[in-house]
């Protein structure tokens, strides 16, 4: 059983195509829009995109070294967006919470200010 | 005879264009690499998202040292290194931003528990007032008690003393309860100190490895840590036991709110007082040197309540070097 297994593996194994890293970026570049790129990031995943549609175009022409490239390229462009959409919402939260910690301060003081005679 | 000098000239051209080569400075390298450095010495982001910035500098060195693949192979690299800077800048901000959330949180807990102690303290001495006020009544009901008065006066007294007693069986309540919710405030906040002990990690220096103890460790204003701190010291000895053959430099810095002379005194205890709970932990006390630095060494603004909250810490260094 084993031995048929492992024959069906080895046999299996030439046959795949060779790993290009395209799903990779395909899925960091969902992963960026997932995260809000498009709202924070839109030229980097613009970018992204564009550059992972000339991959997979380069790739079909069997230019698998211009089809590297430009699949690096768009991972780096979607790992900079996801980022960049990150940092934005983080922002945000920060400008929410200092306002809040502003306010609750604000009312404490008010409230210690009133019941001190 | 004219292919020899068709074969020379084509040497002599491509000699030429190999020196302009190495004459000419690599713009896109210098480039990134100050704007590397510049993240680098950046006193807010320096210290932060380390990981990102090294493959960045990886990226950045492969202008130098891949020259395979001709223009286009260039080109990418190029964009390769300015993604890798650009990605190294966003990842110490979002570092950044973590760190000012968790002491936004931190702060938010604080004023709540501030606020709930004021509250506290006054419950309890309004819960005094009344006992006061219900024992004079009850002095004031004794008495008309025993001078026979059976009038309006005496029921009328009584009266008012039974409501009294309630009110102060409710403010008594309500001091119970504040306190309940005090306890538990502290309770959440000893519960953050100790996960953020427990996260503790290791930083390169400029003089080697070093940890960093914040603010929180402490109690306001105070040199000694809490005890919660205490007990969660696990994971600095831990880190200063890796190599029990190098020196340890405890430094303790403070924000530059209050007077300079006195902050130097408060870090020098502070840092003692870590130097004190390393020693009951069993760490050697020769190896140990103490520093108050006060508000010489800031690591972030002192504008901001969040920079003076980074500035306030002990940092633990692992020596490289024995200390001369």
């Amino acid at each position: 059983m084993v031995l048929i297994a492992g024959l069906a593996l080895s046999g299996c194994a030439p046959t795949r195509p060779p790993d290009t890293g395209l799903g990779d970026a395909a899925q960091a570049l969902a992963d960026a829009r997932e995260a809000g790129a498009p709202t924070y990031a839109p030229l980097e995943l613009r970018s992204a995109q564009d550059h992972l549609n000339q991959a997979r175009e380069q790739a079909g022409k069997r230019h698998h070294e211009e089809s590297r490239r430009l699949t690096d390229e768009s991972r780096a462009d979607s790992e900079l967006a996801e980022l960049k959409a990150r940092l934005g919402k983080l922002r945000e939260q920060v400008q929410g919470a200092t306002a809040d910690n502003e306010r609750l301060r604000q009312q404490s003081a008010g409230a210690g200010g009133e019941a001190s005679p | 005879m004219s292919r020899a000098v068709s074969t020379m000239a084509g040497m002599a051209l491509l000699l030429a264009t190999v020196l302009a080569m190495a004459a000419k400075p690599d713009l896109d390298y210098e480039r990134l690499r100050a704007s590397l450095n510049s993240l680098a010495a950046d006193p807010a982001l320096g210290s932060l998202g380390q990981a990102a910035r090294l493959t960045a500098e990886q990226a950045v060195q492969a202008l130098r040292s891949d020259r395979s693949g001709g223009k286009a192979g260039r080109a990418y690299r190029v964009y390769m290194a300015e993604r890798r800077v650009d990605i190294a800048y966003a990842a110490a901000q979002v570092e950044h931003q973590q760190n000012q959330l968790q002491q936004l949180a931190r702060e938010h807990d604080q004023i709540l528990l501030q606020a709930t102690q004021r509250e506290a303290e006054r419950a309890r001495a309004e819960a005094e007032k009344l006992r006061l006020q219900n024992l004079i009544r009850a002095e004031e009901v004794q008495r008309l008690r025993e001078e026979g008065e059976q009038s309006a006066q005496a029921a009328q007294a009584a009266q008012a003393q039974a409501e009294q007693a309630q009110k102060l069986v409710e403010a008594q309540a309500r001091a119970t309860e504040l306190a309940r919710k005090e306890a538990q405030l502290v309770e959440a906040a000893n519960a953050d100190l100790r996960k953020r002990l427990t996260h503790l990690q290791a930083t390169r220096g400029a003089e080697g490895m070093q940890m960093t103890l914040d603010d929180i460790a402490f109690a306001p204003g105070q040199a000694g840590l809490r005890p919660a701190a205490k007990a969660g010291l696990g994971k600095l000895v831990e880190f200063v036991d890796r190599d029990e053959s190098k020196p340890i430099r405890i430094e303790g810095h403070t924000d530059s709110s209050g007077n300079a002379q006195a902050n130097l005194a408060l870090s020098r205890r502070r840092a003692e007082a870590v130097r004190d709970a390393l020693i009951a932990a069993g760490v050697t006390a020769g190896r140990i040197s103490v520093v108050g630095l006060g508000e010489t060494h800031p690591v972030a603004s002192n504008a901001t309540e969040q920079g003076r909250a980074r500035n306030r810490r002990v940092d633990v260094i692992l020596l490289d070097t024995p200390a001369g």
